[in-house]
């Protein structure tokens, strides 16, 4: 199971109904990256943070875990700013790069975290059949219903194939790196075609006549959460705005 | 290469998404259409979608000792065509992002216009050229996988440079400095990425040569069709 997907079914908030966790989430997020870096992005880095370890009860260890790949991703994204190109001498270091740098790097980590605040409490099977409610046509949330129910299974044929070539001395040389790549790609596409195939015949056995209905569990508004965090996003705002130079 | 979560200004991030918008509704449209039609190849395009998903998360060696993974972009465009892919592709960014935060929800518009749809219409129109120019199939899956690869960095290159100009040299600046730092690591990738993708279709063809035909790839069986894919 992937860290964040388990980390989705496990959290304080995973009885809550999908939209409220996006309206506070995505509202952040979308002030993360709207309001000035300093001190917008900086406040809402740490409201998300203090959320996400506290009421939604993430283990600090599982967070470190989500964010360490993307924040090396960050880091490196903020280089390529330290340096301007074209003067005397071609390539050298900007001394006026580094506030930028640091600006984008607030932002992102502010922004990632809000991303994570979403992603750790919201699993995506009652994400999806809800968006039909936001005018997704059908058919595309069925499609990704489908394409979430199969890939663990895949990903988990990859990691066992994996282990069994690597036992084979599969990744030894180059071309016996690449003939073992070229089973994990190749095995993927059959297994997924052939269960695409096998879930054809089930239902079309069941009478399938176009349309999955799935559960949806109903899952009741809390006016309390959508007024504090309608409170919340105004109380970022307004510091910020009190706060900017 | 996905651009991070919050990495892109707003008024960026907001008009890929206008930019990439037509793409995937058009996508969605035909989708529904062809579901519509016959409801079986639902199950098929989530099938897809799973196989493009994992496809990126097989680890490619790249000549630096590291490793990377593939974007899958060229098979997929080859194998479910373009508009296909549009859909498929942003539906793939956008489980990556809530799945793995690889990406994110602010520059998911971004990264579908490089990853899911540019990405995908070069890897097809250099496929159906190569064919049409005489060919093989493996010549043309290669050069659509590594230049589908390709044109994806060039367009994130661009997308970074507009966002982040150069201090002294503006975007011009900034794109040779995005596509340098790009260019080290991702031609060998690319060649990678062709070489293995080659590989599969190849696998494919030998082993599943029913489900090649079903989406096109190969000619429709014909006695002497199957005879010469047999042997």
């Amino acid at each position: 199971m992937l860290p964040l997907d388990a980390a989705a079914y496990t959290n304080r908030w995973r009885t809550r109904h999908p939209g409220e966790k996006a309206l506070l989430s995505l509202g952040l997020l979308v002030l993360a990256v709207a309001l000035p870096t300093w001190p917008g992005a900086a406040i809402v880095g740490v409201a998300a943070l203090v959320l996400v370890l506290g009421p939604a009860g993430l283990a600090p260890r599982a967070l470190w875990r989500a964010v360490r790949v993307p924040l090396g991703f960050v880091v490196t994204g903020m280089l390529p700013l330290l340096v301007a190109i074209g003067g005397q001498p071609w390539i050298a270091w900007d001394p006026t790069g580094w506030p930028r740098a640091l600006e984008l790097g607030g932002r992102a980590v502010a922004a990632l975290l809000c991303l994570l605040l979403f992603a750790a409490t919201t699993p995506l099977a009652d994400l999806l059949p809800r968006l039909e409610k936001l005018g997704v046509p059908p058919a595309v949330t069925e499609i990704a219903s489908l394409m979430y129910r199969m890939l663990f299974l895949l990903l988990e044929s990859i990691r066992v194939i994996r282990d069994a070539q690597a036992g084979r001395l599969g990744f030894r040389t180059w071309p016996t790196t690449f003939r073992s790549l070229t089973g994990q790609g190749a095995a993927v596409f059959v297994r997924a075609f052939d269960r695409a195939r096998r879930l054809e015949h089930g239902l079309a056995s069941r009478g399938y006549n176009g349309a999955l209905h799935v559960l949806v569990p109903a899952r009741p508004i809390s006016p309390p959460f959508l007024i504090a965090t309608t409170a919340l996003l105004a109380a970022i705002v307004a510091s910020t705005l009190l706060l900017a130079p | 290469m996905h651009i991070a979560e919050g990495y892109l200004p707003p008024l960026h991030a907001a008009a890929w998404g206008v930019a990439a918008a037509p793409f995937v509704i058009h996508g969605a449209r035909a989708v529904v259409r062809q579901v519509r039609e016959e409801p079986d190849t639902k199950l098929l395009l989530g099938a897809a979608g799973a196989f493009s998903f994992v496809l990126s998360a097989l680890k490619i060696p790249s000549v630096t000792g590291s490793c990377s993974h593939p974007t899958g972009t060229g098979l997929g465009a080859v194998l479910f065509r373009p508009p296909v892919m549009a859909l498929l592709g942003t539906i793939v960014l956008f489980f990556q992002a809530v799945l793995l935060a690889h990406g994110g929800l602010t520059t998911l518009g971004a990264n579908v216009f490089s990853m899911a749809i540019i990405g995908p219409w070069v890897a097809y129109g250099v496929y159906r050229l190569t064919r049409r120019l005489g060919g093989g199939l493996g010549l043309g899956v290669f050069l659509a996988a590594a230049l589908g690869d390709l044109a994806t960095y060039c367009v994130t290159s661009v997308q970074l440079a507009l966002a982040f100009p150069d201090a002294a040299s503006g975007i011009g600046g900034a794109i040779v400095k995005f596509g340098s730092i790009f260019a080290i690591t991702q031609i060998p990738l690319a060649i990678s990425e062709g070489l293995l993708t080659l590989l599969v279709v190849r696998l494919l063809v030998r082993i599943s040569p029913d489900e090649l035909r079903r989406l096109r790839i190969l000619p429709a069986a014909t006695p002497a069709a199957s005879k010469e894919v047999d042997a």
